[in-house]
């Protein structure tokens, strides 16, 4: 009876009584999911051209945010820092293509994922060679993102919230924003999304894979530096960066691995959802930390129901 | 340029890394003493300045006296990115001539430990590893000096409690720690503590992948409003739990780490904020002459890893320095008691057994004052010497009162229970064996 009252009342009493609690715990999970989403959106993007799930989004975070603060470490001031930056990201696509996804086309996705964890391994080896493995700080002020916190007195109570995760939130929707207005409204955006419907019919149409390959890996290495900086704005950067995207795989299980829209909204539900049922449920009844295995049994429960995702495409194959 | 100089640095390395392992095969007059390293993962930032420190005591000693007793030491890294099963690889790839084996990581030692009794080649796992390894009847090949994690916990407690535990009574102490078997290590001494001196205790885990986003675990710090925080905490981890301390104004005075919490460069990056935050250490940073000689044989001659000399400043690279110590002086305790140079795995074993770091001996290394004097014996593998408490001022950690002692009349008879249940599961555990104690 009291495990009873455990699970279905005393949460709602938590939350009524603690507002102002609460009104943290929905911000601190929006922060997450805008974070998870954007992770998550690296991979959608090259999944939804290419077919090809790439392992290497996580590393490219971090191989993106090094190299910023790299470069700002060693003179280069934040306004030139993230143009250059952007511009190894781009050498680095038309690397990847060039020298990795070129020579496997016509492979099975299976090789082409494979290829993406050769890429992983190399980006670790050669960052750590260039920046070298220790700890560096994001060189937020330097970039103009706002370091202070604002504070509100809702209900009696407080909730703080740091600037620098306010600007996280807007520069995460304007990115999305302006990815998807690329993708729908340009010419080339047509021509993605062409090539992830099929790419026989993309080609005899004369859309060039490699020219769109070289695109989409540099808009996921754009969406990386994002990452990057507001991951590191928070904790730091280092090559522990790479771990958090093993988060975006369940968005990606319950959003859908070729949705844009499914990236986004996949990402704040489970952002929002992990926070909560861990504040409420998981420490007061399991000890805490559910974060590391919550997400997935909800994607799994969402794929009992729907295996494409909430937003992925059904695939009807006929014999 | 500066990338290309580093491709330059990369085959010169490489160049230099086939002529050194060509020598290390020649070199059969030299002692193999392997370390399993991290210079790489999400633990890499606060490896790579300790195990910098420990290579290069070692690189001085080589290139000042020639190694230790006359011979060369070949201080070999084996990279296991704090990974467990690389780890054991790593351990199998280089117990062939090893005489010691330094694992580095809790987990990776509790894989090894029953290898250790097989192939007899002794663990040395400063500061870390499973705490009961102390007993070294029931853990005849293991060594864990000078303090244990269980002697830690107790050591903050006492800090915290102004000597007096009692003083804890009514209140609450949170423990945030890292979800591994390090994380977990000091929970049965805590909760023993806890039920003794009637305050309440709060572990709160903090999952691997939740290491750089913990708002979880801070928004449940603010429900709970703990008295104070000690933090278990390692690698990306750290940086993570100062950030949310500062940020949600935990009281840095009431916030203390074990001394793998204690990295200058996480409270660098966190500056004035950080400012009251206190880590248990068991060295004190400063200018001790041994690091004069390290400068002057080994950063100045470009034979470290190290790209700024201000590096050796650090409490974690002072640590190294005092951890190859130990190493250092257990191999010349064998040396000396077995009347020959080139000593094996179990002479080693033996100067592990008796070592015997007074403070007479650390001013004779031009360490005083840098580390806790402890000794080591048949039934005592750990030393259980003590440790301060550093605290940061806001731009670099001081020494913060006298030094800790751990309650060992709490501890003690819980390593024996903790060693007997060890062997009991793993029967049959040889214990000491047809080892003496002599």
């Amino acid at each position: 009876m009291e495990l009873l009252y455990n699970i279905f009342v005393d949460p709602f009493i938590q939350m009524y009584e603690a507002p102002d609690f609460l009104l943290q715990v929905l911000w601190e999970g929006l922060v997450s999911g805008v974070l998870y989403a954007l992770i998550a959106l690296g991979f959608v993007l090259i999944f939804k051209s290419s077919r090809i799930f790439n392992f290497a989004q996580g590393i490219m975070v971090v191989f993106a945010a090094l190299t910023l603060v790299g470069l700002h470490e060693n003179g280069v001031p934040a306004w030139l820092a993230v143009p250059i930056t952007l511009g190894v990201m781009y050498v680095l696509a038309v690397g990847i293509e060039r020298v990795v996804l070129r020579p496997l086309v016509g492979q099975p996705d299976i090789i082409l994922f494979m290829a993406t964890i050769g890429v992983t391994l190399f980006l670790i080896g050669f960052g750590e060679f260039i920046f070298g493995g220790e700890n560096k700080v994001m060189i937020t002020e330097a970039l103009g993102i706002p370091t202070g916190a604002l504070e509100f007195e809702p209900f009696g109570g407080f909730v703080l919230i740091e600037e620098k995760d306010l600007a996280a939130v807007i520069m995460a929707v304007l990115l999305v924003i302006a990815l998807l207005a690329f993708l729908n409204r340009t010419s080339m955006g047509r021509a993605i999304r062409a090539l992830g419907d099929d790419h026989q019919a993309a080609l005899s149409v004369g859309i060039s894979l490699s020219t769109i390959w070289v695109i989409v890996w540099f808009i996921a290495g754009v969406i990386a530096l994002a990452t990057g900086i507001v991951w590191g704005a928070r904790a730091g950067v280092s090559f522990a960066l790479e771990v958090i995207a093993y988060k975006a795989l369940p968005v990606l299980m319950l959003g859908g691995l070729e949705s844009v829209s499914g990236a986004i909204i996949g990402g704040l539900l489970i952002g929002l959802l992990e926070k909560l049922f861990e504040i409420y449920w998981g420490q007061p009844l399991l000890g805490g930390n559910t974060e590391t295995w919550f997400a997935f049994i909800l994607a799994l429960f969402v794929l009992l129901f729907r295996p494409q995702g909430l937003f992925g495409e059904r695939i009807i194959e006929r014999v | 340029m500066k990338s290309l100089t580093k491709f330059a640095t990369l085959i010169a390395a490489s160049t230099m890394l086939v002529g050194v392992g060509a020598a290390t095969v020649q070199a059969a007059d030299s002692l193999y003493t392997p370390n399993l390293t991290y210079r790489t993962g999400p633990f890499a930032a606060t490896g790579i300045p300790i195990m910098n420190g420990q290579r290069d005591y070692i690189n001085m000693l080589n290139a000042r006296d020639g190694g230790v007793g006359g011979v060369m030491i070949d201080f070999d890294e084996c990279e296991t990115s704090y990974n467990t099963n690389k780890g054991v690889e790593c351990y199998e790839k280089t117990k062939g001539d090893a005489i010691v084996t330094q694992p580095w990581s809790t987990g990776i030692t509790l894989q090894v430990l029953p290898r250790t009794n097989v192939d007899r080649i002794p663990i040395l796992a400063p500061g870390y590893g499973f705490s009961p390894m102390s007993d070294g009847n029931t853990f005849a090949w293991a060594f864990n000096p000078p303090v244990s994690y269980w002697d830690g916990a107790s050591m903050i407690l006492n800090g915290i409690s102004e000597g007096n535990l009692d003083n804890l009574k009514g209140k609450k102490v949170a423990l945030l720690h890292l979800d591994h078997p390090f994380g977990k290590e000091p929970i049965p001494v805590i909760k023993a503590l806890a039920e003794k001196h009637g305050f309440e205790f709060l572990p709160i885990p903090v999952g691997l992948k939740e290491m750089q986003n913990q708002s979880a675990q801070w928004l449940q710090i603010r429900r709970e409003r703990p008295d104070f925080v000690v933090m278990w905490g390692w690698g990306a981890m750290n940086a993570g739990a100062l950030t949310e301390a500062a940020k949600t104004r935990y009281p840095m005075d009431q916030f203390v780490g074990v001394w793998w919490s204690g990295h200058d460069a996480d409270l660098e990056a966190l500056g004035a904020k950080g400012k009251g935050y206190r880590s248990l250490s068991w060295n004190v940073p400063g200018n001790y002459p041994v690091m004069e000689d390290i400068k002057t044989h080994v950063v100045d001659a470009g034979n470290s890893m190290i790209e700024n000399a201000d590096e050796m400043d650090s409490t974690f690279y002072q640590r190294g320095v005092v951890m190859s110590m130990y190493l250092a002086e257990a191999i010349k305790e064998a040396q000396a008691k077995f009347g020959t140079a080139k000593i094996n795995a179990e002479q080693m074993r033996w100067g592990l057994e008796n070592l015997d770091i007074s403070e007479e001996k650390l001013a004779s290394l031009g360490m005083a004052g840098m580390t806790t004097p402890f000794s080591t014996s048949c039934s005592n593998h750990t030393g259980h010497g003590g440790a301060w408490m550093l605290r940061w001022d806001g731009e670099q950690f001081v020494q913060d009162g006298d030094m800790l002692s751990p309650d060992r009349d709490l501890i003690m008879p819980m390593e024996a229970e903790k060693a007997a249940e060890y062997a009991k599961n793993n029967a049959p555990w040889p214990g000491r064996g047809d080892l003496a104690c002599d």
